[in-house]
């Protein structure tokens, strides 16, 4: 009887279990497809920085278990305010505290159960399409990577099966433990106290000034070295906690004061938005640093993948180096555009061990190197060798040669001779031809199918050891592009969570608004000025974590900016990342607003 | 000669009407309140208290028949014109949601007016009027938490009376509240009434339509008989209900 009747309860509210459906299938989708691309060998491997990569999202997935631990518990207590009512009743009618707690967990464990099964499949979706962008960004052939992966599959259902029961046997517990006449009127409870003026004044001068200064601590990372880090952590998550529950508390009493208050609902909007931002600091304040995390795991993540090409350049003049170059080689070096090409000719003597070169080559078309000349900005300038700089084996001159001759005569001394000096040693004699390419993102292809037949030809299971600036370009752009991949995966998972758990905290207070909406409506409030006092509200909700992330961000930035990490790449995606990311926060603030409004704005009685 | 504040010819309510199992709560209720007047509306659970009231208070619309308050038929109005007419002309007590708990009692008492975005000056003298009316005035900066059930009723009342409505209306008002409260409340009333304030009270409770002039006693959605007070005392009118509804309810 009791089970028909909690069907039916469900029943009538199944836009709302639609929406805690969809959340929950989201999130175990973006978990399984994490776990199925971080712990699948076969991917991690067939990288070359394979254990890097590991560890990378070994800490991402830890994150985002966490993650999913607030997100559940949010969820949770969405569906627990829409029972509460339906649980109160059937205590109310007598049903036992065990019969009751059996519904409670049966009803989570269902939810669960469902919402983990779809997850997981549409998860082996995302994967398929996912994976495959991952490794065009990474320059990397998928070719055993199956979307399906046992493993993986098997960790989400653990994770999620823990994370519902324990929630499940929570919800049974909170029932059983508050009263029949409690859960009925939960509802029309209000937990509002007001604080006090002197500890509001004292946080919120603590919190501003807790967060101008860990501001400051990244912003001056080069006075305050490594200490840096953990200042702006302790401060900023200090501040933001402050300035959430008395700054802005502070800033809407002031508004409740001026003259604004009197007109339409604003005195309603303004007391509704006090009451809840010290309810939601908590949240408010975790993602507000969420926020941040995630926009700079991807602001820093795509700027160090533009930073490849400067980086690769600064540390050798040549893009590749061909050892007597066939048709083939000859063909693909062709190809490359806007390019700088010089031959020497050589040879090896493998008994003194020792390769000559012809001074007067030397000279005629003097060799190229590239050095940084700021770490700063990354710029680096050409310069020119002169046959004398060959003389010694530490100067950068002899150092750029000889890393791009082939790797078996690497250890192997150069010696800058005379052209009749050079004729007498007895051995044939090689070409060596030295091609910079000026644009190497453009030539990447040819440049790419150029190392790959020198690794056959030398036999060499690294490309890395094959010389010129173009295979450090190769091991940064998988490192990067993996990094980049990390950032905006962790930061979409991240952002996707964060908004849909503000998104059920703001929900789970819509059924006891409703109460006050109905009040409204009844003394005679325009629906429009309804929609614009739930519109005004939530966007403050939404609005004031995203900008204090933002800043955290374009402060945080200095730290990569001057530190020497991200030198002058530090803010050139930080505009687009932002805008994106905007617009993804967007909508779940337009679908909150529309779920919010549906559940408290009084249904029209208009008929005809 | 004494004006209607409320008249309704002929209405009817048929809730579900293009279901299977249309239920008419309402059939065919005429009526009016004069200028002054403290009419009560009686009747058992399920006999269409609340769908009137609700139609009257331009809160729902009638299937058909018309509904005028202070001579405007409200039946044909737009939402949004229902809306600042219900600011303007109605005011409203309910029985247990009442005040938002987030607001004081005076930024509670002025909503009304600021909805209709009164000058802040014309607001505070106002809610002062209201607050005075019902002995409040010292309460006005407490939030409800602060308050008693008594004391929020009485908050709410001079909501109710803040923007000088053409009628008060109550749907039980005193459902939630303890005999002494109640009575208070129904005093409280009273002495708005003899202020020359009209007011259509709900309720199915005899004690509370005791207090009332006039008593319209609803059946199944029909108007089935009337009472007046007239000079009696009371308690008399008291025992004249009880016995009414004796024969009313058989
Ligand atoms: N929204 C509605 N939809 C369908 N039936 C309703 C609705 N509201 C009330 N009713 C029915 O109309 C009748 C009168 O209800 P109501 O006016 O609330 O009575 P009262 O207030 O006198 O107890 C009841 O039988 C009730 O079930
Ligand atoms: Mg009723």
């Amino acid at each position: 009887m009791l089970f028909k009747i909690s069907i039916s309860g469900i029943k009538a509210r199944w836009k709302d279990y639609l929406v805690l459906f969809s959340g929950m299938i989201i999130t175990t989708a973006i978990f399984y497809m994490f776990e199925a691309i971080s712990t699948n060998n076969k991917f991690t491997t067939s990288s070359p920085i394979g254990q890097n990569a590991k560890i990378v999202f070994i800490f991402g997935s830890i994150l985002l278990a966490i993650i999913t631990l607030v997100y559940v518990f949010y969820a949770n207590n969405f569906l627990m305010s829409m029972r509460e009512h339906d649980y109160g009743l059937f205590m109310m009618l007598g049903a036992k505290s065990g019969v009751i707690s059996k519904l409670i967990i049966i009803e989570t464990l269902a939810i669960g159960l469902i919402s983990t099964v779809v997850g997981i499949i549409i998860g082996i979706g995302f994967t398929q399409v996912l994976s495959s962008f991952l490794a065009s960004l990474i320059h990397m052939s998928l070719t055993h990577f199956s979307a399906f992966y046992m493993p993986a599959v098997i960790a989400t259902i653990v994770l999620f099966a823990i994370l519902f029961l324990i929630a499940g046997f929570l919800n049974a517990r909170t029932f059983t433990k508050t009263s029949a006449l409690q859960l009925l009127r939960s509802d029309q409870q209000s937990d509002w106290k007001q604080p006090k003026a002197l500890t509001l004044a004292t946080q919120a001068i603590a919190g501003v000034a807790l967060l101008a200064g860990g501001y400051y601590a990244m912003y001056d990372i080069q006075q305050l070295k490594v200490m840096a880090i953990p200042i702006a952590l302790v401060t900023i998550v200090l501040g933001t906690y402050f300035v959430f529950n008395s700054f802005f508390v502070m800033l809407l009493q002031a508004f409740q004061r001026s003259s604004i208050s009197h007109s339409g609902l604003n005195s309603f909007t303004l007391a509704q938005l006090k009451f809840r931002i010290r309810d939601y600091t908590k949240i408010l304040s975790v993602v507000s640093l969420l926020f941040a995390l995630a926009l700079g795991a991807i602001t820093v993540g795509t700027g160090f993948q533009r930073m490849v090409p400067k980086l690769a350049s600064g540390n050798g003049y040549y893009s590749v180096a061909i050892t007597n170059p066939n048709y083939e080689m000859h063909s693909l070096v062709g190809q490359i555009k806007d390019k700088v090409t010089v031959t020497y000719q050589q040879k090896v003597d493998p008994q003194a061990k020792r390769v000559y070169y012809r001074r007067d080559q030397l000279k005629e078309q003097p060799l190229k190197y590239a050095a940084f000349v700021s770490r700063k900005t990354l710029a680096s300038k050409t310069f020119t060798a002169k046959p004398s700089q060959f003389k010694h084996s530490d100067s950068p001159a002899y150092q750029e040669l000889w890393g791009l001759q082939k790797p078996t005569i690497k250890a192997y001394q150069i010696k800058v001779v005379g052209q009749q000096a050079f004729n007498r040693v007895n051995a044939k004699t090689n070409q060596l031809l030295m091609v910079r390419a000026n644009d190497m993102d453009a030539a990447a292809a040819p440049l790419t199918k150029i190392t790959n037949l020198q690794t056959k030809q030398y036999g060499y299971q690294n490309g890395e050891q094959v010389g010129g600036s173009f295979t450090l370009y190769q091991s940064f752009k998988s490192i990067f592009g993996s990094l980049e991949f990390m950032g905006i995966f962790l930061g979409i998972a991240f952002l996707a969570m964060l908004a849909s758990c503000l998104m059920f905290k703001i929900l789970s207070g819509a059924a006891s608004d409703k109460i006050r909406f109905d009040m409204l409506n009844k003394i005679g409030t325009r629906r429009s000025v309804l929609n614009r006092s739930i519109i005004t509200q939530i966007l403050v909700l939404f609005a004031l974590p995203g900008i204090l992330g933002i800043l955290d961000v374009a402060f945080g930035l200095q730290m990569f900016a001057k530190g020497g990490l991200l030198m002058g790449g530090a803010y050139q995606t930080f505009g687009v990342t932002t805008a994106g990311f905007l617009v993804l926060y967007l909508i779940y603030f337009i679908v909150t607003v529309l779920i919010y409004s549906r559940i408290v704005v009084p249904k029209t009685k208009v008929e005809r | 000669m004494t004006t209607k504040i409320v008249q309704t010819e002929d209405l009817h309510k048929t809730y579900d009407k293009d279901s299977a199992k249309p239920y008419e709560a309402l059939k065919g209720i005429s009526l009016s309140v004069k200028e002054g007047e403290f009419v009560g509306i009686m009747g058992a659970s399920g006999s269409g208290k609340t769908t009137l009231l609700n139609i009257l208070a331009t809160l729902d619309q009638p299937t058909s028949g018309s509904v005028e308050i202070d001579g405007q038929d409200v039946t044909h109005l737009t939402s949004n014109q229902m809306a600042d007419f219900r600011s303007k002309k109605l005011g409203f007590i309910f029985q247990d949601f009442n005040l938002l708990e987030t607001l004081t009692a005076q930024e509670n008492i002025a909503l009304p007016l600021s909805l209709q975005n009164a000058k802040a000056a014309t607001i505070q003298t106002a809610v002062k009027t209201a607050a005075s009316k019902l002995g409040i005035d010292d309460l006005l900066s407490k939030y409800p938490t602060q308050l008693s059930g008594g004391q929020k009723q009485r908050v709410a009342a001079a909501r109710a009376l803040v923007s000088n409505p053409s009628i008060i209306f109550g749907d039980e008002p005193t459902g939630a509240l303890d005999s002494t409260n109640a009575r208070e409340l129904l005093d409280t009333l009273t002495n708005i009434n003899q202020q020359g304030v009209s007011i259509l009270l709900v309720t199915h409770d005899p004690f509370s339509a005791s207090f009332c002039k006039r008593i319209l006693f609803i059946k199944d959605g029909k108007i089935g008989d009337e009472i007046n007070a007239g000079d009696k005392p009371r308690n008399e009118f008291y025992q004249e209900i009880l016995e009414k509804l004796g024969t009313f309810e058989q």
